[in-house]
């Protein structure tokens, strides 16, 4: 009896431990590779350390500094917010609506070359779309200042990225008309999963539209759409690298992110300490934003478990 | 209907120019010389003119000679058809200049963007597979440890992560890249492919198990070829992700063996004293011309693999 | 069927064509010299150094300046002597990113270039690492080139420092410990481009002072042009120190503390950080100094003629398409507008004209110019010791590296005046930094400039980075308009303090030394007007 069980456990066992076998490799790779240096920031947090300089143990102060006397952390966490709601907003609706209309084709042949259209411009790299937006389209001489003088509102030609009021709202816009290509797939196939019940349904209720776009198809891409917003978020929260092209946070502190300023102080004010606890409230609030995303909003599956 | 069709194709028309815009004016850009690009955004490149200039002439069978310029501002008359040639090699200089540049990185970001997509590939299916398909004690604490890692900051791990890769021995090496691009990169790719194994039917994988098929059997005959389409726009992902980072490939190659044409890019974008715009945005669309080339042959499975509907949380 | 199988045939066949056009073009192998920055190549044992330089872009063989003429190529060539010379070594040229987060990487695991080009301030906040090798030792030594060639009154025969014809200013690179690291390579110097057709139309004239100047700005600006191009760098640099010696001049006999025996014979009343943050804390550049209030208020009046937006570093477009009458740049901008054949105007060059006793009652009306800076400094990293042991002293390291003393002779080598030219002179956009180096004659007017006194500080760059960009980032947001002079001048004294505690706790100095010679010029301080406190 006691060797049945025993062989029971084993098998389970056994079964269990080659699961793990096989993750291993993943596992293993990621173990050395990300999370070993992400812990050594991390601990690193605690101390007062330049990289090439001393480290000396100050316990959660960097944290207390962060929290109450750094001026430039909450505005800038502010900031950071916008830019992401902005950006939240933008990718959770032209490409929606620009996938409808792909959708919406009369034919095959055009859908399948629309698609591919919007797709190309994806293997421009990030910084050339960024100088072009710097140097062309916001420069003095720009496209911008130039398109306002010709349709008679020379008034409103300004230094968008230098004034300070509108600097936050100029980098925000980089990108316009905002139609990513992956987006655009990624709710085209969402629409293109919505089964051919529901659409048949709701065309027999007279649910046709705008309506119909609000009511069927935008609940149905829900997952879709939670995806993007996740990866907004990551992106909104950690990024960075466009401001710093743009405008390195400037004018003044206007367009500061907490990203950017952990890199300042990262490698040119020697706070490497400081930025690892900027960096681990980022992952912080990265975390708690995911963990709600996942928890709050339904996911299509849960939907129609309801329905 | 028929109008509505109209009005649908005139707004994504209208979409679709504004989205090309950017692209349609790198490559138009990267035919003038620095100098045009400084009087003037617009405009046929000047190189452009003198050869339709010439290549007329030619085609009447005028001969009388035509005057160019020499780089030291020297002008000349030679003949059309010589003409013609000088201006077509001023369209393409800024091409000649940027390919000497970004060439000898090419092999590299060959190397490594290929190796790293098939590290993934390898990686990123298998864990995905055991994470969908098996309950066992720890998989979702595992699948955990594995996503949480899209949410660190990268700016940080720069210093330690190139303390480690220097301990490992690992410097001026294909390794210094490939492994840690192979380790971040998956993440992506088993977050999707999970997704999409979860929506495979219980079904297919229990008719397999009662024909006797093994975990390793139903991994290569029901998933790997359900799940192409997936696994090629998880692989392009990874591909575009790899070619466009610059930083790491300085860092870990301090030889310069082994630096990859994103590093060149890089060099050409921030000279500042020779700010050299038409050079840069040649340097772009050649190296673009890769990826171009896999997204020529990747998209539809890339299109069906997208549209498959793996992609959603 | 069959339309299927032709399209499978057509999609293998263009996959192989592709591929084997690719093949071609990438497999052939490029010569060596032909691909500056791939330092793809191997040796045999002959060879027993392998010289990793990174010159920065100003020099880099095979790239075009401004993306005009042809390619350079006078370093590679001069670096093709050298291995003549010595065919035990081999130079690599690199190319690397300018930006931290590299330098602290490679720099704090001594896997650096052996010789890099990095910002003189970038050096100084990192010389306790023991990063770099300061090169005092060599440059009072000879240089072997030149004692070789037998002259003994040739410079650089008994000393290499003797070879920099601007010894103020690659001898005020000294860092914060007082050692020399940086190799100030070439010179940089200042002005102000002008379109001489804008100013004709216009009719106005090249101003003599700032009164005249500012009358002038105004009236390009009713004719419809932006009359000057400025970025925000440009304003926190060169602009701060140029108005900030106008109105400091005068009183710097009561405020110049400390003079340092090896650097006062070439800069005279320069205010080093340790002076700046005693003055601080008597009162200075805070609100209570009304000279200092006045060089914001000059800035400001200044900003509205400029460009509005001034993050952009890239001023070249709005002057060759005759948008703007002026701009504000250094040397290199001449090569630039010389090489331009569709530029369709003349122009001319002229420094920044003075204040008066009108613009400010406490304009020194000395005539002073920029402390210039070279374009490119040269360090040497601890790479080039890695030929000893690392757990030894750093003294002991310097001297007994082998591979040091052949780094140090390529950068001596590089110094010999006619390699010197043929690396400096290739295009007209830096001025030579060695004795007995022709100036290319179009540069001769900023040559004149750099005869003038140099002005008494480098105010952004006094103390450490993270002063600098606070200082800079203010700066930018209150000549936008986004914070008043008062907020400004609160964030101002909030940093200048900060930067002057962090200098107090990294580096050790005399304050008894300061307090005693401020007391001393007490009674040159008596007659001078405009004292912080009344003092």
């Amino acid at each position: 009896m006691g060797t049945k069980a025993g062989s029971i456990l084993s098998e389970r066992m056994r079964f269990t431990l080659s699961c793990y076998a096989l993750l291993l490799p993943s596992v293993l790779l990621l173990s050395i590779f990300v999370y070993i240096p992400v812990l050594w920031a991390f601990s690193k947090s605690l101390y007062q350390f330049e990289v090439g300089g001393e480290s000396e143990f100050i316990g959660l102060r960097n944290f207390g500094e962060i929290l109450w006397r750094d001026p430039i952390i909450w505005p800038s966490l502010l900031n950071m917010a916008i830019f992401t709601v902005i950006a939240v907003c933008i990718r959770l609706s032209i490409p929606v609506v620009v996938a409808k209309l792909i959708y919406s084709l009369p034919t095959e042949r055009g859908r399948y070359y629309f698609r591919l259209a919007f797709l190309t411009p994806i293997v421009v790299p990030g910084v050339a779309v960024q100088l072009i937006w710097g140097g062309l389209i916001y420069a003095d001489q720009g496209l911008l200042n130039e398109l306002l003088q010709r349709v008679g509102l020379p008034q409103l030609a300004h230094g968008w990225l230098s004034d300070p009021r509108t600097a936050l709202i100029a980098c925000a816009m980089v990108g316009f008309p905002f139609v990513g290509g992956f987006e655009v797939l990624i709710y085209y196939a969402g629409l293109a999963n919505i089964p051919q019940s529901v659409n048949e349904a709701a065309l027999l209720e007279g649910c046709t539209g705008v309506r119909k776009f609000f009511m069927i198809d935008v609940p149905m891409i829900m997952s879709q759409l939670k995806l993007i917003l996740i990866l907004t978020i990551i992106g909104g929260v950690q990024g960075f690298e466009a401001l710093f092209i743009l405008t390195r946070g400037g004018p003044g502190f206007r367009t500061m992110v907490p990203g950017l300023w952990m890199y300042f102080n990262a490698f040119s004010f020697q706070r490497m300490g400081y930025a690892c606890a900027i960096g681990v409230c980022l992952f912080l609030i990265i975390f708690t934003l995911t963990l709600l995303n996942i928890r709050y909003f339904r996911s299509t599956e849960e939907l129609e478990g309801v329905r | 209907m028929k109008i509505k069709t109209l009005i649908l194709y005139a707004a994504l028309m209208v979409f679709l120019v504004l989205t090309m815009g950017p692209f349609a004016f790198v490559i138009n850009s990267s035919f003038r010389d620095n100098v045009e690009l400084y009087h003037g955004y617009f405009g046929v490149p000047r190189a452009f003119r003198g050869m339709g200039a010439a290549a007329m002439q030619v085609a009447r069978g005028d001969a009388r000679a035509m005057t160019i310029e020499n780089s030291e501002g020297e002008a000349r008359a030679v003949p059309p058809r010589e003409a013609l040639g000088h201006h077509a090699r001023l369209a393409v200089l800024s091409y000649t200049r940027a390919w000497a540049v970004i060439r000898p990185y090419m092999v590299n970001s060959l190397v490594v963007s290929l190796s790293t997509a098939a590290g993934v590939l390898l990686l990123a299916t298998m864990t995905a597979f055991v994470l969908s398909r098996y309950r066992f004690f720890g998989s979702r604490l595992l699948f955990l440890f594995i996503i949480s890692t899209m949410m660190f900051p990268g700016v940080l791990t720069l210093v330690p992560g190139f303390l480690l890769v220097k301990q490992l021995g690992l410097l001026n090496s294909y390794w210094a890249m490939v492994l840690p691009y192979m380790a971040g990169g998956q993440v992506f790719a088993i977050f999707v492919l999970k997704s999409f194994f979860d929506g495979l039917p219980e079904d297919l994988f229990e008719a397999a198990r009662i024909d006797g098929a093994g975990h390793l059997q139903s991994y290569r005959h029901i998933v790997l070829p359900l799940s192409k389409p997936v696994i090629s726009v998880v692989l392009v992902m990874n591909i575009l992700g790899t070619w466009n980072n610059f930083l790491w490939p300085f860092i870990v190659n301090t030889e310069g063996k082994h630096h990859v044409v994103a590093s060149g890019l890089y060099v050409l974008a921030t000279s500042a004293y020779a700010s050299n715009l038409s050079t840069l945005f040649a340097a772009y669309v050649l190296s673009s011309i890769p990826l171009l080339i896999l997204f020529i042959y990747a998209t539809r499975p890339f299109i069906q693999g997208v549209t498959s509907g793996a992609f959603k949380a | 069927m069959k339309h299927v199988s032709f399209r499978s045939v057509l999609r293998a066949a263009s996959l192989a064509v592709i591929l084997a056009v690719s093949g071609w073009a990438l497999l052939p192998p490029a010569s060596d010299r032909e691909t500056p920055g791939s330092g793809r190549r191997t040796y045999g044992d002959e060879v027993r150094f392998v010289i990793r330089v990174s010159p920065g872009q100003q020099y880099m063989p095979g790239s075009v300046p401004f993306g005009i003429g042809d390619p350079l190529r006078g370093l590679s060539d001069v670096i093709e002597d050298f291995e003549r010379r010595f065919p035990d070594t081999r130079i690599e040229v690199l190319t690397v990113p300018g930006v931290r987060e590299y330098l602290v990487s490679l720099l704090s695991s001594g896997q650096a270039p052996d010789i890099i080009n990095v910002n003189v301030e970038d050096v100084w906040i990192d010389v306790q690492k023991n990063w770099y090798v300061p090169l005092d030792p060599f440059l009072e030594a000879p240089n072997e080139f030149i004692r070789e060639q037998g002259a003994p009154d040739a410079p650089g025969y008994h000393q290499w420092w003797d070879m920099f014809k601007y010894q103020a200013i690659s001898r005020g690179k000294a860092a914060p410990d007082g050692k020399n690291y940086c190799l100030s390579y070439d010179m940089v110097e200042t002005g102000v481009f002008y379109n001489k057709t804008i100013f004709q139309e216009a009719g106005v004239d090249v101003p003599k002072d700032w009164d005249e100047f500012m009358v002038m700005l105004k009236k390009l600006k009713d004719a419809g042009h932006t009359p000057l191009l400025m970025h925000s760098e440009l304003f926190n640099d060169w602009c701060t120190d140029l108005f900030f010696d106008q109105l400091y001049y005068a009183i710097l006999p009561g405020i110049d503390l400390y003079q340092d025996p090896s650097r006062e014979p070439y800069l005279q009343g320069y205010l080093d950080d340790f002076e700046i943050s005693f003055l601080f804390r008597q009162g200075f550049f805070t609100k209570d100094d009304p000279r200092y209030m006045e060089v914001w208020r000059i800035m400001k009046e200044l900003r509205q003629y400029t460009n509005q937006n001034i993050a952009t570093v890239d001023l070249v477009r709005e002057f060759v398409t005759r948008k703007a009458a002026m701009v504000w740049n250094g040397s290199w901008f001449l090569y630039r507008l010389k090489a331009d054949r569709h530029l369709g105007f003349d122009w001319g060059v002229f420094y920044l004209p003075q204040f008066t006793k009108n613009t400010s009652p406490y304009a020194s009306e000395t005539p002073m110019c920029v402390i210039g800076g070279a374009a490119v400094q040269f360090e040497v990293t601890n790479s080039a010791v890695s030929d000893t042991p690392p757990d030894m002293p750093f003294e002991e390291r310097m001297a007994t590296s082998e591979r040091l003393k052949r780094v140090i002779q390529f950068l001596q080598f590089l110094c010999v005046p006619e390699q010197y030219a043929r690396i400096v002179n290739e295009y007209e956009c830096f001025l030579p930094n060695i004795v007995g180096v022709p100036v290319a004659p179009a540069l001769k007017p900023f040559e004149e400039i750099l005869e003038r006194r140099y002005t008494t500080t480098k105010w952004v760059f006094t103390f450490d980075l993270k002063f600098a960009e606070i200082q800079r980032r203010l700066i930018e947001l209150y000549l936008n308009g986004g914070i008043s002079l008062d907020g400004f001048m609160d964030w101002q004294t909030g940093n200048i303090a900060y930067g002057v505690d962090n200098l107090f706790f990294r580096k050790k100095f005399d304050v008894d030394q300061l307090q005693r010679a401020w007391e001393e010029k007490s009674p040159l301080r008596a007659g001078m007007e405009g004292l912080p406190h009344g003092d």
